[in-house]
Formats: C-alpha cells, structure tokens, sequence
C-alpha cells in the first residue's frame, strides 16, 4: 500500500527525531503537573460547590475541559514547532525536487503534512484527554460537554497546525517559520483581550479571536459558526501554502 | 531564464549539457524532470508531452538535482525506502530494488547509517540511487560530479556509462573533460539557449573552439 507517501515520510521523519518526542514528553508531563493543581483546588472547592449546588458545577466544567483548554494553549507553540520542518526544511534539505519529480501535486504535498502533523498532534491531545479520563470511574463526567471541548481542541489544533504549514510554506528558514505561526497564533489568541478587560464589544475583532471559538467548545456548545471558523482558519492557510508551492514550481 | 532550446536524446546515448555558471542547464533539466513547469514549448517522453502526463511520465525519469536531496534523520535503506513509496512502488519491487541498487551502487555496507552522516561521494552515489530506483527510461543527471575527488569522479564515470546502455542520459555539467569522457553527444548551453549540438565523436575541435569562444565571451562581458 502506497497511500499518502509524505505524510507517512514526515511522521517516519517526525518520529525517529528526538525532538518531537522530547517535546511531546514535556508538553504532557507539563499537563499533568497542571491535572493535578487544578484537580487539588477542585477538591478543595468542595465545601463551597456543596454549598452552592445552583451553580451546577462539576468535574468537567472545573478539571476536565479547563484541561483541555489548557493543551490548546500549548499548541499555540507546539504547532508551530510540529510544522516548522514541513516545507521550509525540505526547502533547506533540497528535497522538494524530489517530491515534484515523483509527480504530486502542491496542493496534495501541503495536505499530507498538514496530515502528518495533524496525526502527531492529535495523538498528543488524545493522550492529554486520558489523564481527565482516568478519573471518569470515580466522577460523573458530563460526556456530552467533554466531547464538544474535545472536538473543540482537535478543530484548534488543526487550524494551528494549518497556519504552521502555511509560515513554513513562506519563509525559508524554519525557526522564522515557527516564529511566524507562533506570532499569528498568539494575535489570534489576544485579538479580543481589550474586549474581555472592559466587557465591551469589539465586533469582526473578537470575530476573529481564537477564545470566541472555543470557549464555547468547552462550554459543551457546538455551534455552526465556530466550527465554520475554525475550517476557514484550516482551509485558507493550506490553500495559501498550496499556492506559494505552486507558484515555487513555476518560478523554481 | 531558458529560450529556444531544443534538442533530443535518444535511448543508449548520453548526451552531455555543457555551459557556464547561469548558462540555464540546472533550469532545463528541472523541466525535462518535471520539477518546473515551462512557461512556453513542451518536453516530449515517448511522444507524450511530460506536462500533460505527470503521473505516467514519472515513472519514466529518474532525476538527480545538483544539490542532493536527503532526509537526515533516515538510514540509508530508509531513505530509499521512502523515495520508492514517492514512485509507488509496491513493498516487494522497493525491497528488489533497494538491495540492486545498494549493490550496484557499493552502499550494502551502510545501508543502515544515517544519511546525513555519510561523506559526499557517498551522498552523491545515494542521490544516484534513489534516481535510479524505478529503473527508469531516462536518467536525467545534475551536476553529478560536483565536489568528488578524482578516484571517486573516476568510479562515477565508469558507473554512469555501464547505466546507459537500456536508457537516455542527460549529464549537466561546466567541465568539458567530464563530457569527453562520458558523453556521446555534447549541447552546449549558453545564456539560456542552445550554441552548439554535435555528436562528439564527429568533431572534438568544433567542440574545444565553441566551448573556448563561449568562455572568452563570458570574459569579455566580465571585463
């Protein structure tokens, strides 16, 4: 079986670095040092969430999709530095010849790394969604809640990821590729801070802002118009990627 | 920037692109790859023009750019493993052609070294390999001996004219005894159009005086 032979080059690649691991090893050991702070205030909070049963409150709102927001905020530099590699590094190694001659197209190179990085940092957000998971035996977790923060966390991820594939796409060394996607996403995250801090608001500006998306997500609300957000964040960097590539070919 | 050339080689020879620095051989040789997308005329492979037929042209051409690519991080047998999947290939013809060219290339021994950790002759004969992998119609060669030492520019000569007898050859290079020693017939590229087109057995001094008449232009213009 042959089928999408970069996106199995790039995890071959991305998994026999010792980076990647190193970072996964940390980005996790990092959440279940934070798993377990918030999981001690939410025990401590227990008196006071027993006093105020109204507020309806449990081990998803307060431990579970907290936890998983938190794995978004660390994606906001572990994508860039996933996808720093994916094309600026072949660009340095010269071997986007060799993807060219072998007769793929842009467009399909961009998608199976996108792929790729997608795989790796997916898998890393299942395993940061078992360590909540580990205590759903002795809690009730709202499943339904759970679900849509983590589908939540996989959409922002993904749109990470994409704008990470795009920067390498455009600038040829990948440290200015990871600082890019790390400056792109972090405008993104802090688009709507003024709003947040003076309650008004800012209209297109927190429209565009990553927390208007997903903390519905971790809410348990699934709406249309964050998942359409968070597709055009995936789609509009894979396509300018695939066309910056393109364009690479013809110019050469 | 090429214009106007035009020339055809046919299976069994080995036709050398000769020229300067710039000349446009690097250029002309990622269209015939496929690599670069010509603005106007068409590279031709058994009739099919190469633009129009990636996907059944690819497995016609096996192309070695002058900087050699490699993944690093792979062992040798890995990285051919990969340019393989890139061509295709089902497992079983990877694994036939893997261990053919290992051999014929004199890579066995480091088959499980990383790539990136062997010396540049070694790199260079790797390149060699992964072009050569889906035994392909047409070699299309970049500059192969750039950077090799005299023995090794010696065993790759000896290598390339033993591959050219079931397939056409194209060699870039701006070293005319390269040529004389590997080629059967000889373009010589000059700011991006064709100079001279001759088999070389045919005339060695019409070769010698265009190669020299194009240097002391290229001279002149520096002067």
């Amino acid at each position: 079986m042959n089928v999408l032979p970069v996106a199995r080059l790039d995890l071959k690649r991305l998994f026999v670095r010792p980076f990647a691991w190193a970072l996964g090893a940390i980005a996790l050991g990092l959440l279940a040092w934070l798993f377990l702070l918030d999981l001690n205030a939410f025990l401590a909070a227990q008196p006071k969430l027993a006093a105020a049963p109204e507020a309806n409150l449990g081990y998803t709102d307060l431990v579970a999709a907290p936890h998983l927001l938190t794995f978004v905020q660390l994606s906001l530099l572990l994508a860039p530095l996933i996808t720093m590699h994916a094309i600026a590094g072949e660009r340095r190694a010269h071997t986007l010849p060799l993807l060219f001659a072998a007769g793929l197209s842009p467009a399909r190179i961009v998608l199976e790394k996108f792929l790729a990085s997608l795989v790796f940092l997916w898998l890393l957000l299942i395993l940061a969604a078992l360590i909540p998971l580990s205590l759903a035996h002795a809690t009730s977790p709202d499943w339904g809640q759970f679900c849509a923060a983590l589908l939540g966390s996989a959409l922002c991820v993904a749109a990470l990821s994409a704008i990470g594939i795009a920067c390498s796409a455009f600038v040829s060394h990948p440290a200015l590729a990871a600082m890019a996607a790390l400056l792109i996403a972090l405008v993104l995250g802090i688009l709507d801070a003024g709003s947040r801090m003076t309650g008004a608001h800012a209209g297109w500006l927190d429209y565009l802002a990553l927390s208007t998306h997903i903390t519905p997500f971790m809410h348990g609300l699934v709406r249309s118009v964050d998942v359409i957000y968070f597709l055009l964040l995936i789609v509009l960097p894979l396509s300018f990627a695939a066309r910056r590539l393109a364009a690479e070919k013809v110019r050469g | 920037m090429v214009r106007d050339v035009t020339f055809n080689v046919a299976r069994g020879e080995v036709l050398g692109l000769l020229g300067v620095n710039g000349a446009g051989k690097s250029t002309t040789l990622a269209m015939i790859a496929g690599v670069l997308a010509p603005d106007a005329g068409a590279v031709k492979l058994n009739g099919l023009i190469l633009h129009e037929h990636l996907a059944t042209a690819r497995t016609c051409i096996g192309y070695l750019p002058e900087n050699v690519p490699l993944w690093p991080e792979l062992t040798v047998r890995e990285y051919l493993d990969a340019c393989g999947r890139l061509h295709r290939m089902d497992r079983a013809a990877r694994k036939r052609a893997i261990d053919r060219e290992l051999l014929r290339l004199d890579l066995s021994g480091m088959a499980n070294r990383l790539s990136g950790q062997l010396s540049l002759g070694q790199k260079r004969r790797l390149g060699l390999a992964q072009a050569l992998l889906h035994d392909p119609e047409l070699l299309v060669l970049d500059e192969p001996g750039n950077g090799l030492d005299p023995v090794q520019t010696a065993q790759l000569r000896e290598l390339i004219q033993g591959l050219s007898d079931t397939r056409a050859t194209i060699i870039s290079t701006h070293v005319l005894s390269e040529v004389e020693a590997m080629c059967d017939r000889v373009v010589i590229l000059h700011e991006g159009r064709v100079r001279f087109d001759a088999q070389l057995a045919a005339d060695r001094g019409a070769l010698d005086r265009a190669f020299l008449a194009i240097a002391r232009d290229k001279t002149e213009i520096a002067a």
